[in-house]
């Protein structure tokens, strides 16, 4: 399960470059930004519901909570 | 105790996938990593319960006061994240997070050991003539 995750959030980096620089030589730099962006918020997404639960298991082994 | 190949795989994958986003990506790189590491936490969580076992076990035999093993663990679980994303910031050129996290992360430990340094000196205290 794990590394597909983390090959999976590697592929949308690589896709979302290649659109970029397609965009950026066809002129269209504004939209360029706006994909990048999107792929930034979509990584950001998947990565949240991660996070949360390192923390809730940091906080339970650690006795944090 | 094959759990160490499989860890070392996620690492290995982890920071190949990590250079070849960098130069076009570094955003999104640096969540990759981020990614890798919770995953190789999420590998190593039964170990640490195996050695807090042994704490318990051992706390039990010599019949200390718990409160104090708690407060121990607290450490080293405030220790182990702080160091955890200061080395993600500083991995993403970060250096001045890095360390402020650093110092906030050896605060926190401080507060969280002034019962035991303030019980230590009443022991001290009292035993003295």
């Amino acid at each position: 399960m794990d590394v597909e995750v983390i090959l999976k959030i590697a592929g949308i980096g690589v896709l979302v470059s290649v659109i970029c620089q397609i965009l950026k030589q066809s002129g269209k730099e504004e939209i360029a930004t706006l994909v990048s962006l999107s792929g930034l918020i979509v990584v950001l997404a998947m990565i949240v519901d991660m996070i949360s639960g390192l923390f809730e298991s940091v906080g339970h082994l650690f006795y944090l909570f | 105790m094959e759990i160490i190949f499989k860890i070392i795989g996620i690492s290995l994958i982890t920071t190949i996938s990590i250079l070849l986003i960098k130069p076009t990506k570094p955003d999104i790189a640096m969540i990759v990593g981020l990614a890798g590491g919770v995953f190789v936490f999420f590998y190593i969580i039964d170990l640490i319960e195996d050695v807090f076992g042994l704490f318990n076990y051992i706390m039990e035999i010599t019949n200390l006061d718990s409160k104090l093993f708690t407060i121990l663990i607290k450490m080293i679980g405030v220790g182990y994240i702080t160091e955890f994303s200061a080395n993600l910031c500083k991995d993403s050129g970060n250096l001045a997070m890095a360390g402020k996290l650093l110092l906030a992360g050896k605060l926190v430990i401080f507060v969280m050991a002034i019962p035991i340094i303030t019980s230590l000196i009443e022991l001290i205290v009292s035993i003295m003539p």
